[in-house]
């Protein structure tokens, strides 16, 4: 057999080719990692959104007072910009974890080499590191759905459901960035990300209510998927829930399949064709 | 060439050296700049107008709903907010080029050594990447200002001035920050972490997009170490013509002068330990 119709062979492989099904593994070594090395950063991250809400709900707080909330409602500021921050905190975990972190292990660690050269294949490595972004999103969630509920800002039952809302709003991010990093080749484009997260977290009614906005600017805005998460989880923590916050699950589900198709081709392409 | 000639070259070489080397330097980290230009200028456009719309917008129809005509300090939260977000920005630059860049120069490319055999003191290092920081710091404000400006948030007609508010600001936290960064040997996430828990408080709790007497009294002395604070406040004199006590702005600018002047001696020092040995 030639070479040419071996490779054609094992490309038609499916996903036996590209899966071990050994994600833990690199699970577990992102773990170990993790303790060794960085677990400050990691708990740094947890800070983040609460000086935000300390700042924002509190100090912006006095200025603004109540808002008005979908049914009519009127909920102080604090109970609604909290939410918003726990879903925008939910995304930088991930993202952080995904782009920054992804970005070394491949440009430098030459992390992935390695493990391609054992029997892991893409999709396990793809899993394993988006797996360890969803457990940083985790594990910020619930810190900070812990200093909401000290704060009085948890508005219903609902709340407990924030949790997994989080997660799942973190393997959203951390599938499509992973994809998206693989891209970048120098530290300056990583400023990109910035470039995209920011306006999106200014913009995605996360300070304000949506309905400020003309209407043009709000399809934009509805579009973006932070937009969907912030009202998942604010849904949630107000007590608003109906059939509407499906859409938001139904987004990232949709997020979740194609970001880690996307990762898991580019990863084939890069290190195994 | 005769070895009397070669001589006379290198003395006129090491008089240049002497006398603009920080200029060099700082004309190093220029051309350096125009590698990431692109993104530099995306964001020195696209951030003024974002923050426009997010907060000057968008959660000053918010503020203006609550606080009716009186506004906030006497003006419309948006005039309230523009100097104050255009010294942020200036912050934000002098966070980034004071922390990775330095450790970079020292220990990844080790050009900072290589500009002390050229050779150039540790004092000229320190300055060139000041000079450059300023450079860049006065070019992206200029842009906020002008944007501000053009919407209506600038009214007074000093509010020019915000630019070089913002420059002293800037280097008011970028200077002490240069420092530690020159003093750090291993990159084990300090950037990050300090980003998270002083320059991101310092930002937050400094009065940027709300007044500082908002906040509960055991956050505000927060905001008055924060050099964004006496920044955003000099810039809202100049700006709006807030009406501040004569004793308060000459406290705003002797404490950004003094952390400005005193955090470029500290870098000069720990780059001498780091350089001449």
């Amino acid at each position: 057999m030639s070479a040419v119709t071996e490779q054609r062979l094992l490309r038609r492989g499916g996903v036996r080719a590209l899966y071990a099904g050994n994600a833990r593994a690199v699970v577990g070594r992102g773990l170990v990692a993790t303790r060794s090395s960085n677990w400050v950063v990691m708990a740094s991250g947890f800070f983040e959104p609460v000086f935000y809400l300390l700042s924002l709900g509190v100090g912006l707080g006095a200025l603004i007072g109540t808002v008005t909330d979908a049914t009519g409602r009127e909920i102080p500021y604090a109970a609604f910009i909290a939410p918003a921050l726990l879903a925008v905190a939910a995304m930088n975990g991930a993202i952080y974890d995904s782009t920054w972190n992804v970005f070394f292990k491949m440009n430098f660690g030459k992390l992935y080499e390695g493990m391609l050269a054992t029997s892991l294949g893409p999709l396990d490595i793809a899993l394993g590191e988006i797996l360890l972004a969803l457990f940083r999103g985790a594990v910020y969630g619930v810190g900070f759905q812990i200093v909401m509920q000290l704060m009085g800002l948890n508005l219903s039952w609902w709340a407990l459901l924030a949790v997994p809302a989080v997660c799942l709003i973190a393997f959203g991010f951390a599938a499509v960035g992973m994809g998206v990093t693989s891209y970048f080749t120098t530290f300056q484009q990583m400023e990109w990300i910035m470039f995209v997260l920011t306006p999106m977290f200014m913009l995605s009614a996360t300070f304000f209510p949506i309905t400020i906005y003309p209407e043009p600017v709000q399809w934009f805005v509805m579009a973006l998927p932070l937009w969907h998460g912030v009202e998942l989880i604010r849904g949630l923590t107000t007590g608003v829930v109906g059939p509407e916050l499906l859409v938001h699950v139904a987004y990232y589900a949709v997020m979740i399949v194609v970001g880690l198709f996307f990762t898991t081709r580019r990863l084939r392409a890069l290190f195994l064709d | 060439m005769g070895t009397a000639s070669l001589t006379a070259e290198a003395r006129a070489a090491a008089v240049a050296s002497r006398r603009f080397g920080a200029w060099f330097v700082a004309e190093h980290h220029l051309r350096v700049w125009r590698r990431y230009l692109g993104v530099s200028v995306a964001t020195a456009v696209g951030t003024p107008f974002m923050y426009l719309l997010a907060f000057g917008i968008g959660l000053g129809v918010l503020v203006n709903a609550n606080t009716g005509p009186a506004g906030v300090d006497g003006v419309s939260y948006l005039v309230f907010i523009a100097p104050a977000l255009i010294a942020t920005s200036a912050v934000m630059i002098a966070s980034d080029e004071f922390s990775y860049p330095v450790m970079q120069g020292l220990k990844w490319n080790r050009v900072y050594f290589g500009m002390h055999a050229a050779p150039l003191s540790a004092r000229q290092v320190v300055d060139g990447l000041m000079i450059f920081a300023s450079i860049r710091i006065a070019a992206t404000t200029l842009v906020y200002f002008l944007v501000m400006a053009a919407f209506g948030g600038v009214p007074a007609a000093t509010g020019v001035l915000t630019v070089p508010v913002a420059v002293l600001s800037g280097i008011a936290l970028g200077a002490p920050l240069f420092a530690y960064s020159a003093s750090l040997r291993e990159d084990r996430g300090q950037f990050a972490v300090m980003q998270r828990v002083l320059v991101l408080p310092l930002t937050l709790f400094s009065g940027t997009l709300f007044p500082l007497d908002q906040l509960p009294a055991f956050l505000q002395p927060i905001g008055w170490l924060s050099p964004l604070w006496h920044g955003a406040e000099l810039g809202r004199v100049v700006g709006y013509g807030a009406d501040r006590p004569g004793w308060l702005i000459a406290v705003h600018l002797v404490f950004l002068v003094v952390l400005a002047v005193a955090g470029w001696r500290l870098a000069v020092r720990v780059m001498r330990g780091r350089l001449d040995t």
